[in-house]
């Protein structure tokens, strides 16, 4: 298990490393650079700054000296931010967006579990039909129609009611939380409902069920303990791309709603051609991924009893 | 044969509502189950053993599956119609029943002795500890080693045999008077087979158990059972003593099987297969099912089907009949194919 674990991580390591050097030579071969704006006014300011930044050296030694902090840990200095290191962003904002990311995340598979489990005990009648129908709503309307739609509800509904009863944008309480969280996990869990309904229906079939009947356990029991557990399993396994799925859709959700988290970072630094945070946040997020996947994957060896035996031997 | 009746099967038919119509799986099936006795069902794959005993614990499917006529009575008491929640009162309990591949048969994410564990906690009402008390009794009974140690493992860790020892346990976890076993020994090979066997054959001796047992090899016929029913088509086409059937075959499909079956007549090195395939089971053929592949068909076969013939030995084919006219030929071939 040990072996594997490291394995995997070694394979993680080789992927950041990938990332970080994709993300480097496209960013160095899209015209233009940080600088390239009203800051640098004349060309003796220009030229103090890129030495400043270090950008008058040949990219390659840029490289080589990017490379070298990060392995430091250190990200740099924002190029639009006078005096902040990139680090410093990370540490404050990213709390934002994993708090966030969570919520979607619980909201996704709870209720991806129990839609794909209630269409599957009612296959091919009217509940069945209209959950399938939002399903495939939430899977192809993207999240910024849903981030509009649901302000403009909310507004709707504050002016109704005559009380602020939902924030329309922000952060910081609860209440705030709830909307963008719904709206980010909405699509994962369209996704994850229709993988529960099918599985649910494989399960259904198999032989084992059949044996479970056969035994003379009531319908309950077999839904508990014999159907829901081998269905959820393949569920389990997608949690991985679910949390690329939800840490990406992040990006669009906290700029609509104006949340302080990384995401928002994230995106205005590639506006900005913002070379340390552009470098800084997606590392930053390729790592975070890499590491969830293979988080899955082990916690996925420790639920099936099949993964765990072999991995103990 | 004297003894008590458990289970009476009579005049059952089921069919399955499919794209292509309806396909009519079992057609008046009827047979008695004697107390402590094994009543061997043979026939082709795809003729309608499984469906026939699926029928009687409600375990097929409906739909697309529709019991059409028949009725199923365990001691007296009707079985066809029952509520799943009424069911429950015999599946597991009354009836115990036996799949052909136990590792698909068996949940891949529960320990064995969970799984012989929750009947017992089910039907008898018993403790978690005094099931698995229970649990190793019984493991030890169908012969598997270190129970202690086997019944906290799960499925993938058994080898076949074992998970076929550890699903019989689990069928007569809470004694029951019939055990129903759908070609139990087929995904085996010849050794653990035999073991197999004689395991049933010792559960049946020491427990009373009336066993229906399902098979395709009449070998296994031959070693377990006291009356078979042969199945073609949906149908049973001869019915009878394990004598009866084996040394004095009255339907041609019988002598068939006999002649495809190995190692009985070693000196013919050849084995006979049964030329043709079983009928279109959407639109049952007019007549005899089995007229298309029969050496002796006549006229009457391709126009009228044959009704069962004789009392405790029992076959659907017009040769039965006092004026057939091949019957004299028919009894002269019979012995030749035997010799
Ligand atoms: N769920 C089903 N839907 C449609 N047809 C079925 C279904 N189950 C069984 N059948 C049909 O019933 C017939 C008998 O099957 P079965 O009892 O399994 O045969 P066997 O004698 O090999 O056990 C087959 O022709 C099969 O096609
Ligand atoms: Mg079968």
């Amino acid at each position: 298990m040990l072996n594997y674990i490291l394995k995997r991580l070694g394979m993680g390591v080789l992927t950041v490393w990938f990332i970080a050097t994709a993300t480097f030579a496209a960013m160095h071969l899209v015209p233009g650079n940080p600088l390239a704006n009203e800051k640098a006014t004349n060309a003796v300011i220009r030229a103090n700054l890129e030495r400043q930044y270090g950008l008058d050296q040949p990219v390659l030694t840029q490289y080589v000296i990017y490379m070298g902090n990060m392995l430091k840990g250190d990200f740099g200095i924002a190029f639009s931010e006078e005096n902040r290191s990139v680090n410093d962003i990370i540490r404050e904002t990213f709390p934002v967006s994993a708090t966030l990311g969570l919520l979607s995340l619980l909201f996704a598979t709870a209720g991806g579990v129990m839609w794909g489990a209630l269409t599957a005990i009612y296959r091919n009648r009217w509940p069945d039909y209209l959950i399938m129908f939002l399903v495939i709503l939430g899977i192809s309307v993207p999240s910024f129609v849903f981030a509009g739609l649901s302000q403009f509800a909310i507004l709707h509904l504050n002016k109704w009611t005559g009380v602020s009863l939902l924030p329309v944008a922000g952060w910081g309480s609860f209440r705030a939380m709830l909307v963008p969280a719904l709206v980010l996990g909405l699509s994962t869990m369209a996704y994850l409902t229709r993988l529960m309904r099918s599985t649910m229906l494989d399960v259904a079939n198999t032989d084992y069920i059949r044996t479970a009947h056969a035994k003379g356990l009531s319908t309950t029991r077999i839904f508990l303990h014999h159907q829901l557990r081998n269905a959820i399993l393949p569920v389990i396994t997608v949690l991985g791309p679910s949390i690329a799925i939800i840490t990406t859709g992040g990006f669009v959700v906290e700029s609509v709603f104006a949340i302080p988290g990384l995401g928002r970072y994230f995106v205005q630094s590639v506006a900005q051609l913002d070379y340390t945070v552009i470098m800084g946040t997606t590392v930053f997020f390729g790592a975070f991924l890499v590491l969830m996947v293979i988080a899955v994957d082990i916690l996925y060896g420790f639920i099936d009893p099949r993964i765990r035996v072999e991995a103990s031997r | 044969m004297s003894s008590e009746i458990i289970l009476e099967v009579t005049n059952l038919a089921v069919e399955f509502a499919t794209y292509g119509g309806s396909v009519q799986a079992v057609r008046d099936v009827s047979f008695n189950l004697h107390k402590g006795t094994t009543l061997a069902i043979v026939g082709e794959s795809g003729c309608g053993k499984s469906v026939t005993v699926q029928t009687l614990l409600g375990l097929i499917p409906m739909p697309p599956g529709r019991i059409t006529a028949g009725s199923a009575r365990l001691r007296g008491a009707e079985l066809l119609g029952l509520s799943a929640d009424r069911l429950n009162h015999y599946r597991g309990k009354r009836i115990g029943m036996i799949f052909q591949d136990a590792m698909s048969a068996m949940n891949p994410t529960m320990t064995i002795g969970d799984q012989i564990a929750e009947t017992l906690i089910v039907h008898m009402g018993m403790s978690a500890a005094a099931a698995r008390q229970e649990v190793i009794t019984l493991l030890t009974q169908v012969q598997i080693p270190e129970p202690e140690r086997r019944l906290r493992q799960y499925p993938f860790e058994f080898s076949g045999g074992m998970l076929q020892r550890a699903m019989i346990a689990l069928s007569i976890a809470c004694q029951p008077e019939v055990l129903i076993a759908d070609e139990p020994t087929t995904a085996l090979d010849v050794t653990i087979q035999a073991q197999i066997l004689q395991l049933l054959e010792s559960l049946q001796q020491s427990r009373g158990l009336s066993i229906i047992l399902i098979t395709h090899d009449l070998g296994v016929v031959a070693r377990m059972a006291h009356e078979v029913a042969v199945m073609y088509a949906g149908q049973i086409v001869e019915q009878g003593s394990v004598d009866d059937i084996f040394y004095r075959s009255a339907h041609p499909y019988t002598v068939g099987l006999k002649a495809a079956m190995p190692g009985r007549s070693a000196h013919k090195s050849v084995l006979q297969e049964i030329p043709g395939s079983p009928p279109d089971l959407f639109a049952p053929p007019a007549g005899c099912g089995f007229n298309a592949r029969c050496p002796h068909v006549m006229q009457l076969c391709t126009s009228q089907a044959p009704p069962l013939f004789g009392t405790s030995h029992q076959a659907r084919c017009w040769l039965q009949h006092a004026a057939a006219p091949a019957q004299a030929l028919y009894q002269q071939l019979i012995a030749s194919v035997r010799s």
